[in-house]
This record gives C-alpha cells, sequence and structure tokens, in this order.
C-alpha cells in the first residue's frame, strides 16, 4: 500500500498578527509581520474564523464549515484556497 | 403598495440548518486573494541580494529561541545569533519550499525562520523580508 503524505494540518496565526477590517465584498487584512494587506474574498474570512477555533486539517475544517454553512463546493476546492492562504503567510501548514 | 412576505412563522418545524447561509468554496483553479505591496524600495534585482541579519545588530549578543523570540545568552534551548547575515534569495526558498537556512543545524534553523517572520518595520532586515513576500 503506497504511503500517502499525511494531510497538513492548518494554524492560524497569534491574534495580534492580522489586523481584518470588513469592506462591504471582501476584508481587508493587514499583516503585522510582513506589511503586506491582502484584499480577500469569500470563503477566505469563513476559513480564518473557523481556525480561529484551533487548528484542523482540510477534511476537519469542511466539517467546522458545514456546521455554520450550507457548503457549495468540494473538498479539493477548499484544499485549494488553504494552499493559497498557506503560500501568503495567513495560515501555518504543518504536520501537526 | 408593497408585497410584505411573511417569513416562515413556524420557527419550531425550520432547523437552524435549513437557513445556513451559503459558502462558496470558490474555483479549484482561480485565486481569491489580492495583495497589495507597500510602498517600499526595493527592487526585483535587490531582493536576491538584500540580507536579513539574525538578530538585529542592535541585540547581536541576545539568543534566539525556538519561537523565535529574543532571550538572554544561554537560555536553555535558545540559540546564539547567525554570525552572518542571510540573503533575501535564500530566506525565501526556505520559506517557499523548505529546507533549512544556508549552515543551519535545524534547531537553529527553526530559531531563526521563526525570528525572521517575526520581524517588525523598523527591525534590521524588515524591509527585505517583505520585499520576498512579495506576490510574483
Amino acid at each position: 500500500m503506497p504511503d500517502a503524505a499525511p494531510d497538513p494540518v492548518y494554524h492560524a496565526p497569534p491574534a495580534a498578527t492580522l489586523l481584518r477590517t470588513p469592506l462591504d465584498l471582501l476584508d481587508a487584512i493587514y499583516d503585522r509581520r510582513s506589511g503586506l494587506t491582502h484584499l480577500v474574498g469569500e470563503p477566505v474570512p469563513a476559513i480564518l474564523d473557523a481556525l480561529a477555533a484551533g487548528p484542523a486539517s482540510a477534511a476537519d475544517l469542511m466539517q467546522r464549515l458545514a456546521d455554520d454553512y450550507a457548503i457549495e463546493g468540494e473538498l479539493a476546492a477548499l484544499r485549494a484556497r488553504l494552499a493559497e492562504l498557506a503560500a501568503l503567510g495567513l495560515v501555518d501548514a504543518r504536520a501537526l | 403598495m408593497s408585497d410584505h412576505q411573511d417569513p416562515s412563522a413556524n420557527s419550531a418545524q425550520s432547523p437552524a440548518a435549513s437557513r445556513r447561509r451559503v459558502l462558496q468554496l470558490g474555483a479549484i483553479g482561480a485565486a481569491t486573494v489580492i495583495s497589495v505591496r507597500p510602498a517600499l524600495a526595493q527592487t526585483a534585482v535587490s531582493v536576491m541580494t538584500c540580507e536579513i541579519p539574525v538578530p538585529d545588530p542592535s541585540r547581536a549578543s541576545q539568543y534566539v529561541a525556538a519561537d523565535g523570540s529574543l532571550v538572554a545568552p544561554g537560555t536553555p534551548g535558545a540559540v546564539p545569533g547567525a554570525a552572518m547575515p542571510f540573503k533575501g534569495e535564500d530566506v525565501r526558498n526556505v520559506m517557499t519550499h523548505g529546507g533549512r537556512l544556508p549552515g543551519t543545524t535545524a534547531e537553529q534553523n527553526e530559531a531563526y525562520v521563526n525570528y525572521i517572520r517575526r520581524l517588525r518595520s523598523g527591525t534590521g532586515g524588515f524591509t527585505c523580508f517583505a520585499s520576498i513576500q512579495m506576490p510574483r
């Protein structure tokens, strides 16, 4: 049986790291570490709020979001969003 | 004359689930974040050679803890600062692809990378670090 790489666990950054401001259709997120401002649309604010409750794998996060939302989209789409956020430093992908 | 639409009064029958907001996860290939550059003076060329000292020269005598904070020399679990500053390109490669900063042990690498992640405006190396964060 081939060994699949374990799913990463995604961690929200420490609370004071990101400064978030809703702007009608988008949120503006200032990352104090990088000095970058990110303009984010759905589903990013929901993802960040859900991760604030604690680290989660993509599958766990899907469950968490499904508690509060009627999800449109597959797990693969959520993985793509998480990978994008990890690449920007807005979430941390770790082995645990 | 307005139509008064009466929302369902049978709240006992409607579970919270049916009133949940829709959340669209988006297309797999699409990018959903636009990142705005800060007004910094680094050019693309200088990103490769700009340097990040660990730690900032004004605090060179301090040690770096595993979480990147600066602590008193000799603190258990902390490592001395790096002898030489790191190149922006090397830091970007490590943060993008993993691996270790040149010449570091695993312990040093973890401490230094976390130190760099915590850099703030005004600390040496911040401008270089912010430049390597630029989306392509």
